[in-house]
């Protein structure tokens, strides 16, 4: 029984197919990561599954229940939690005040102001925010807005968290701290999807992973699996995990 | 003294001013009541104007909001006898009604696209309203007085809807709509993603913040006792609507009010001592307070209050 189910996903910007027949399965408690060059279809897959994006095609299943045409808040209540690969805090409100909208609005059966609160200050202090709940979203530096992304997201206590791109600017050591974040995250029994580019972290992290390729899945399975595929490797790893962005235009060639 | 009581102590006496001086005044210089009343006006229309802001649609619509809850009264009280208080509360009913329908064809535009499309919307109901057979078209109706024509009557009912104005406002940002008004303006899609219903929210702002414009484009018409389309539906009301906010602080209570207070007594004050030239005097005063203030006139009064009373938190002042 999987928490996520793609079947069949398709999503085009007019000629552009962004992602194309997509099947995925996230099943409950794993960490699962998507990986791809840029440009694969990654996070347009991430907007299909938070609802920002509907598919032309193709089914979108969470928990058993078909979540194709539900409103991305409606995702969110039944338990999609996400990070934004460009970090996007409220910038008119305090760190504290970020992690609350989260719990005001983020769940079915809303929460008093009262429990909100004292539950969004347990959030800052899980995620290392306690002593910053009261600055400006604003004040925080990268590693921090980090942080409060990933607490925003907690606040709606979901049961799938996508996280898109967590690594992507960290230090070596602040990477580290985020992949043991992250699997203190999974254990506290939220199922995490995650899209990155550091491949140490995705091979310390992930259980299963999927590799896009122009909007396709062309290998599926653990890291050492995947790492070893032909495919894989001619689409991606061949070029240097840290240099895909120069790499985009060579792919047309193989 | 903490800042807070300094400005509770203020609050009061502005509302006891408010409530004693037009009586005072209004047997021996009829003009400050009739100027107070137009304070009023502007004030609602700012502060109304203020709370569809808050979720980040920045609209050209209020002069529309307005001049559908003056036509809409002044049709029903003259064409079907309705009373005028009746008829107004109608007028902002129907001025909310439109605001639901806007707000739907809207939800996608941002910015920019979203102020034509609003200013649209007014323009068109300002055509309508001049060609058809039945609102006197371009020559404009006659009104009948709200409660006799008694100005300090009338003068105490705007500032009734003003006070439910700013309770509603105090209310919305002290409650958890604050956060997702706040929320919205500042990413939709965050906002969505995180659980947040930003149609309904967006919706909603629009029928609250339509319907104190529509009651108050009605109230103007019963003391005024005159509408035409060119000037209800102008595009100066929309403007002034958004001005006064902008003026005196954005996304607050007292920033909308302090705006449209200071902005109309300070225009009348220029008229009378200026003479002709005044809106050049006006209008310099507006660029340097939009140049220079950001958060207008009331984030002055905020950053000299932090500095006078030091060590009050941004999250308490906020809260009070």
């Amino acid at each position: 029984m999987s928490l996520l189910a793609l079947a069949g996903v398709t999503k085009a910007f007019g000629g552009l197919v962004a992602v194309s027949d997509l099947s995925l399965e996230v099943r409950p408690g794993e960490i699962f990561a998507l990986i791809g060059p840029n440009g694969a279809g990654k996070s347009t897959t991430f907007n299909l599954i938070s609802g920002l994006f509907a598919p032309d095609s193709g089914r979108i299943g969470f928990d058993g229940a078909d979540v194709t045409a539900a409103p991305p808040a409606k995702r969110a209540h039944l338990g999609i939690g996400r990070t934004f690969q460009v970090m996007q805090p409220f910038h008119d409100m305090t760190v504290m005040e970020n992690v609350l909208v989260g719990e005001l609005f983020g769940h079915a059966v809303p929460k008093s102001m009262a429990a909100a609160r004292s539950d969004a200050a347990e959030i800052c202090a899980l995620v290392g925010l306690a002593h910053l709940a009261d600055r400006p979203a604003t004040a925080l530096g990268v590693a921090d807005l980090k942080r409060l992304e990933i607490a925003r997201a907690l606040a709606t206590h979901p049961r799938l968290l996508l996280l898109d791109e967590v690594m992507a600017g960290l230090t070596p050591t602040e990477a580290r701290q985020a992949v043991t974040a992250i699997k203190a995250i999974r254990d506290r029994g939220t199922t995490v999807l995650l899209i990155d580019h550091v491949m140490s972290s995705v091979r310390d992290l992930a259980e299963r992973v999927a590799v896009l390729n122009f909007g396709r899945k062309i290998a599926e399975g653990s890291f050492a699996e995947v790492a070893a595929d032909p495919l894989v490797i001619e689409a991606y790893l061949g070029t240097e995990s840290d240099d895909q962005v120069e790499s985009d235009g060579d792919h047309g060639q193989h | 003294m903490t800042g807070r009581t300094l400005g509770r102590a203020l609050v009061g006496a502005a509302i006891a001013a408010a409530v004693l001086l037009p009586l005072a005044f209004q047997g021996t210089q009829p003009y400050y009541l009739q100027l107070a009343i137009n304070v009023l006006i502007s004030a609602t229309l700012a502060l109304s104007w203020d709370l569809l802001a808050r979720t980040g649609q920045l609209s050209l619509a209020h002069a529309a909001f307005y001049g559908l809850g003056a036509y809409t009264s002044v049709l029903l009280t003259t064409r079907a006898g309705v009373p005028v208080l009746l008829g107004m509360a109608a007028g902002a009913l129907v001025a909310s009604a439109a605001a639901v329908l806007l707000g739907f064809l809207t939800l996608r535009l941002r910015g920019i696209y979203f102020a034509i499309a609003t200013l649209a919307f007014s323009e068109t109901l300002r055509v309508i309203t001049n060609q058809l057979p039945f609102t006197g078209r371009a020559t404009g109706l006659i009104a009948p007085a709200l409660l006799g024509g008694q100005r300090a009557a009338q003068y105490l009912v705007i500032l009734v809807i003003l006070v439910v104005l700013v309770i509603v406002s105090g209310w919305i940002n002290r409650s958890r709509w604050h956060f997702a008004f706040t929320a919205i303006r500042t990413n939709e899609e965050v906002a969505a993603v995180i659980g947040v219903d930003v149609v309904r929210f967006k919706v909603l702002a629009f029928a609250i913040s339509a319907c104190f414009a529509g009651v108050v484009g009605a109230y103007y018409a019963h003391v005024f006792l005159f509408i035409s389309p060119l000037e209800v539906y102008s595009l100066a009301v929309s403007v002034g609507a958004l001005v006064a906010p902008i003026f005196g602080g954005l996304y607050t209570t007292a920033g909308p009010l302090i705006g449209a207070v200071v902005l109309r007594a300070g225009e009348e004050l220029l008229r009378s001592t200026v003479g002709g030239g005044y809106p050049i005097i006006y209008g310099f005063l507006l660029a340097v307070v939009i140049l220079y203030m950001p958060r207008g006139l009331a984030g002055l009064w905020s950053a000299a209050s932090a500095r006078l009373f030091r060590r009050r938190p941004l999250r308490e002042a906020r809260a009070g």
